[in-house]
């Protein structure tokens, strides 16, 4: 046995939250990957850090030493989940704040609606909504990428997953972003959470009606689950579906900002992927996964003493395991600064690890391609604006973009806007009945008139 | 060389499909993969395998000279 102070004895005053952190992240990355890749910091009533690339992999895929459950009922061990601190309204964010077997038991539900198999039906949805979002702005020559683009496609598309009605979508979309951007004491806060409110009070009709008439998705799925031999609470169940709306809008609108903003700065770079896109796309959506991480890690709890990685563990104590920083590892990464479009052997760690790997990674991936490409084809000059870009304060929850704006050579508009566009999907959704599983229907959407 | 996929240590990440589509196959279900041929990697295909082993998050996958 050996006592706290020499368990303890690599130290990291580590405060994700604070913009300082935001503004420092390369410099406080390098600096505890080299000096402390698995440290003790005393802030938020004390926790342990992960940084490196190796400490968070064997971290990670500890399942029988790391619990996620958050026990807001304090029924268990009284767990507090994922997220360091504990959140002031204490609520179970679905199945990633849950240990097996109930978790696997609601990824076993969601898995043939988020496979690649099933992903991939809906490719032909995703552009439709994209060659719209940029029908709106083409003959223009600017645009926002995040209002008008990044936080559209993805919103419109869970919505259509989940069965929810598509034309609902501005309803959660700013719901969503505003609770992540907006700090607790900003004065916007009682307008967020009143938007909060009416996005929860619309979830829990659809799921009335989807319990009382079936009609497909994700929200069928759930309703109808035997989760551990059991029917789920309702109020688990939004806790499900939080997490599916709150995995599926802010992250990947995050991701693809950030890339726009890059490949604006980067125009050679820009010009290469596009010319190059057939066999560069796919590294380069990996490496804006890894350079820029938009859900920059996750907390867990030590559920049994344990030394993992050199470092002996508590049963209690709490763990932020840093998938950003681990991402930045220049033992696995060579020049992990630098965005690398060809990177090879490039195992980021930005879909997690595990049995809680992102059971959204593939519709990330399709909706991030669809976006990038169009963009490249129809708007190949823009040039994002530096002043009126706004990143998210802090980056500790979602490496977030607020505002992109950008200009470019204006263009023709082909087809139809992005009302008539969603009224029109709305009904192959329906008639297609598109958001059944992939284990109902395997055949792609076929875009009618 | 042969290639081999931990179905223990596989979670559906996809990345080996994506750089090897003629080598890996993914479950419709929930995406986790598989090896698609028997016996040794063609030549032209071992670059790609041991790409895929370099690129797996969960380091699942190994070659066998």
């Amino acid at each position: 046995m050996i006592d706290d102070a020499e368990r303890k004895k690599n130290r990291y005053d580590f405060d994700r939250h604070t913009p300082e952190y935001r503004e420092n992240f390369q410099e406080i990355t390098t600096e505890m990957l080299g000096q402390c890749p698995v440290a003790w910091s005393e802030t938020y009533g004390g926790h342990w850090v992960a940084a490196g690339h190796d400490e968070v992999f064997a971290l990670a895929r500890s399942a029988e030493y790391l619990s996620n459950d958050h026990d807001v009922r304090n029924e268990r061990k009284g767990y507090k989940g994922i997220t360091i601190p504990t959140p002031e309204s204490e609520f179970q964010g679905g199945f990633l704040e849950m240990d097996p077997p109930e978790q696997r038991h609601y990824r076993q539900a969601l898995n043939p609606y988020l496979s690649p198999a099933a992903v991939g039906r809906w490719t032909p949805v995703v552009d439709e909504l994209v060659r719209a979002c940029l029908n709106e702005r083409i003959e223009t020559g600017t645009i926002d990428f995040v209002d008008h683009l990044a936080n559209v496609v993805p919103a419109v598309l869970t919505l259509a997953m989940l069965g929810v009605p598509l034309k609902n979508w501005s309803l959660y979309c700013e719901a969503v972003h505003a609770s992540v951007y907006t700090r607790h004491d900003s004065p916007e806060i009682a307008r967020v959470r009143e938007d909060q409110m009416k996005m929860f009070q619309d979830m829990y009709g659809q799921m009335t009606e989807i319990k009382a008439s079936p009609r497909p998705g994700m929200i069928d799925a759930l309703v109808r689950a035997q989760i551990n031999g059991k029917t789920p609470p309702d109020l688990e169940l939004i806790g499900v579906l939080a997490l599916v709306i709150g995995g599926g809008f802010d992250t990947t609108t995050a991701l693809t900002a950030h890339s726009l903003e890059w490949l604006s700065e980067n125009p050679a770079e820009r010009a290469r992927l596009s010319a190059e896109r057939g066999t560069l796309l796919d590294s380069a959506t990996e490496e804006f996964l890894r350079f820029y991480t938009p859900a920059p890690g996750d907390g867990r709890t030590i559920s049994a003493d344990c030394v993992i990685a050199g470092t002996e563990f508590k049963e209690g104590e709490r763990l932020w395991l840093s998938w950003a920083m681990s991402n930045r590892d220049p033992s696995v990464f060579p020049n992990p600064n630098e965005i690398d479009l060809a990177r090879s052997g490039n195992r980021h760690h930005s879909f997690g690890l595990g049995i809680h790997r992102c059971i959204g990674s593939n519709v990330a991936r399709m909706v991030f391609k669809r976006m990038l490409t169009d963009v490249l084809d129809r708007m190949p000059d823009f040039v994002c604006d530096p002043a009126g870009a706004v990143h998210y304060e802090t980056i500790g929850v979602i490496q977030g973009m607020q505002h992109l704006p950008a200009t470019f050579t204006p263009g023709p508009q082909i087809g139809d806007g992005l009302d008539e566009t969603i009224a029109r999907l709305q009904v192959i959704c329906d008639e297609q009945r598109l958001a059944e599983p992939v284990t109902v229907r395997k055949d792609s959407a076929r875009i009618t008139e | 060389m042969k290639v081999h996929v931990d179905p223990d240590r596989c979670q559906g990440h996809t990345l080996c499909a994506m750089i090897a589509p003629d080598l890996f196959q993914l479950d419709d279900i929930d995406g986790h993969s598989t090896v698609i041929i028997d016996g040794d990697v063609p030549a032209d295909l071992e670059a790609k395998a041991a790409e895929a082993v370099r690129s797996c998050p969960e380091q699942a996958i190994s070659v066998i000279p």
